[in-house]
C-alpha cells in the first residue's frame, strides 16, 4: 500500500494536537449528552410500544420503526437538509446531536423491551398487590433488574454512538473526522492525521469501556447479564 | 580471459540493474503505456460530468493533452478534494490535476508544479443582502466546503477582523454550500470566483449576485505529483509552460470561461 519511501512527518500533527483533544471531547460529549437522553425517551418508548393504547402504541411504534430500520448517515441529512427545507435552521452540532438521539433511543427502546420481557409479569402484580404504585414498581423493582439484564447490550451502543458522531463530518460538524480532515488538508499529511485519529477512536472506546466495567461493579457487584 | 569474462558479466549486471533500478515514475508511465490522471468533478468549470455523465471540464482538457504529449494512453481518476494525496501517495494515480493551492505547508508533503491557473475567492450572496464589501459579512451566517482554501483563507481574514467564529460553519462539499446559501442555512457562501460564475447561469440563483472578494489572495493552483518524483515535476513545469506558448491554455480559457479575459499566471515582481 504505502511506497517504500514515504517519510511519517509526526511533528505536524503533534504541532496542532491539542485542537484534535478538544475535537475529540466535542465527540465524546455528543456521544454522552445523545446516550442518557435516549435512554430516557427509549424507557416511554418501549413502554409505549407495549402499551395496549394506540395513542402511545403508534407514535412508539413508528419511532422505533424509522430509527432502526434507515441509515443513521440519512438521518442526519434530515435533521440538517431535510428540516432546512421546512425552514427549520439547526447548526451541525444540534442536528447531529438531534438525529444521534433519535438513533439512539430507537435502538435502546428494544434492547429495553427485550429486558421487560425478560421480567415475568407476576412481579408487577406482586409489588402492586404489596401497595406500590405503578411507579414505585418501575422504579425499585423493575428498572433495576432491567437494567442488569441490558447493561452489555448498553455499553455496545455508547461505543457505537461514539463512532457514530463520526457520521456528523458529512454535514460539516467539527468533532475528531472533521477536524481531522481540516487539519490534514492544511498539510496534506493524510496518514499521520488519520491514524492519530484512529488510535484516539480506540483509546475512548476502550476507556468506555473500561469505564463501564467499573460502574458495573459500584451498581451491581459486577452481577451483570 | 577470465577477468573479461568477470567484466562482462559484471557490465552486463549493472546495466540491468540500471534500467530498472534507476526508472523514475515518468520511464514507467512511459514504458507502461498508461498515464493515471486525477480529477475532481465536483467543482465546474475545472472538472464535472457533461450531459451524458462523461469527465469534462479544463482539468479534463489539460489531462487529455499531457497524455497526448507523453504519447500514451489516458485513464482517468475521479476523487474529491481530500482523496488527491492520500491517492498519490498510495499509487492509485501518478498525477493529479485538481486545482490545488499550492501553500508551503503542502509543499512539505506533495511535489507543486509551476500554477497552471489561478482563482480568485469570492462570496456569493443574496441580491437584497446588503453585503457590498468584505467587512459587511461581520456577524452573518457563513459557510465554505470543508478542507479547502475558500474556508482557510476566510477563517484567517475572519480571526485577523476579530469576528465571533460561531457565525461560520463548514460544509462537507461544495454542493453543500449551494444547497445551504439556497434553503437560507447561510447568508453568504465563500468559493471561487469560477463558480460563481457558473452558478448564477443557472435560474434558481436569479436572486443572487457576486459579493465581495476574500481580500489579499491569489488561489494559484498547481498539479501534484509525489514529492519525489524531479522528473515529473520538471516535465509538468515544462508542459504547462507549452500549453501557454501553444496557445492552448487561451483557447481553453475562451472554452470554459467565455469572453472574461484570459487569466495571467505571472506574479509582479518576481520570475517562479
Amino acid at each position: 500500500m504505502f511506497d517504500i519511501d514515504y517519510t511519517f512527518h509526526w511533528i505536524t500533527v503533534w504541532n496542532v494536537f491539542p485542537e484534535m483533544l478538544s475535537a475529540a471531547l466535542v465527540t465524546l460529549e455528543v456521544a454522552v449528552i445523545s446516550m442518557i437522553v435516549g435512554l430516557t425517551i427509549a424507557v416511554f418508548l418501549a413502554l409505549g410500544k407495549d402499551s395496549n393504547n394506540e395513542l402511545f402504541r403508534t407514535p412508539a411504534v413508528i419511532w422505533i420503526e424509522i430509527a432502526r430500520n434507515t441509515p443513521a448517515l440519512f438521518q442526519i441529512y434530515m435533521a440538517y437538509f431535510g428540516l432546512g427545507a421546512f425552514g427549520i435552521h439547526l447548526s451541525p452540532y444540534i442536528a447531529v446531536l438531534a438525529a444521534l438521539i433519535f438513533n439512539n433511543a430507537g435502538y435502546l427502546a428494544e434492547t429495553l423491551r427485550g429486558g421487560f420481557s425478560a421480567i415475568s409479569r407476576t412481579q408487577i402484580s406482586a409489588s402492586r398487590s404489596l401497595g406500590m404504585t405503578m411507579f414505585q414498581t418501575y422504579r425499585y423493582i423493575i428498572l433495576p433488574q432491567v437494567l442488569r439484564i441490558v447493561y452489555h447490550p448498553m455499553t455496545n451502543q455508547m461505543i457505537w454512538s461514539i463512532l457514530m458522531t463520526s457520521l456528523g463530518t458529512l454535514v460539516g460538524m467539527l468533532e475528531l473526522t472533521g477536524k481531522t480532515d481540516q487539519l490534514q488538508s492544511l498539510s496534506f499529511r493524510t496518514f499521520e492525521f488519520y491514524l492519530v485519529a484512529a488510535v484516539m477512536y480506540f483509546v475512548i472506546a476502550k476507556m468506555v469501556l473500561l469505564g463501564s466495567k467499573l460502574l458495573s461493579y459500584k451498581l451491581f457487584r459486577g452481577d451483570v447479564a | 580471459m577470465k577477468l573479461m569474462k568477470k567484466l562482462a558479466v559484471t557490465a552486463v549486471a549493472i546495466l540491468a540493474l540500471g534500467t530498472s533500478a534507476n526508472a523514475d515514475k515518468l520511464d514507467k508511465i512511459i514504458s507502461k503505456g498508461k498515464i493515471r490522471c486525477g480529477v475532481v468533478l465536483d467543482f465546474p468549470p475545472m472538472g464535472y460530468r457533461d450531459t451524458k455523465n462523461k469527465p469534462a471540464g479544463f482539468d479534463v482538457e489539460y489531462c487529455k493533452d499531457l497524455s497526448k504529449a507523453l504519447g500514451v494512453e489516458l485513464e482517468l481518476k475521479s476523487m474529491s478534494f481530500a482523496q488527491r494525496l492520500p491517492a498519490l501517495n498510495a499509487g492509485k494515480v501518478d498525477v493529479v490535476i485538481g486545482s490545488t493551492s499550492d501553500t508551503l505547508a503542502r509543499a512539505k508533503s506533495a511535489g507543486f508544479s509551476i500554477p497552471y491557473f489561478v482563482f480568485k475567492l469570492q462570496v456569493m450572496v443574496k441580491k437584497d443582502s446588503g453585503i457590498n464589501t468584505f467587512a459587511d459579512l461581520k456577524g452573518k451566517k457563513i459557510t465554505a466546503a470543508l478542507s479547502t482554501t475558500p474556508e482557510t483563507e476566510f477563517l484567517k481574514n475572519a480571526k485577523g477582523m476579530g469576528w465571533d467564529s460561531a457565525n461560520y460553519f463548514s460544509s462537507k462539499s461544495e454542493s453543500d454550500t449551494h444547497l445551504a446559501l439556497l434553503q437560507g442555512k447561510a447568508d453568504a457562501i465563500v468559493t471561487t470566483d469560477t463558480t460563481i460564475v457558473e452558478l448564477l447561469k443557472l435560474d434558481k440563483y436569479k436572486n443572487y449576485k457576486a459579493g465581495p472578494f476574500v481580500p489579499n489572495y491569489d488561489d494559484f493552483v498547481s498539479i501534484i505529483v509525489k514529492r519525489t518524483e524531479y522528473g515529473m515535476i520538471n516535465y509538468m513545469n515544462l508542459f504547462i509552460h507549452q500549453q501557454i506558448r501553444t496557445g492552448r491554455y487561451e483557447e481553453l480559457n475562451k472554452m470554459f470561461y467565455g469572453n472574461s479575459p484570459v487569466r495571467k499566471l505571472t506574479v509582479d515582481g518576481i520570475y517562479y
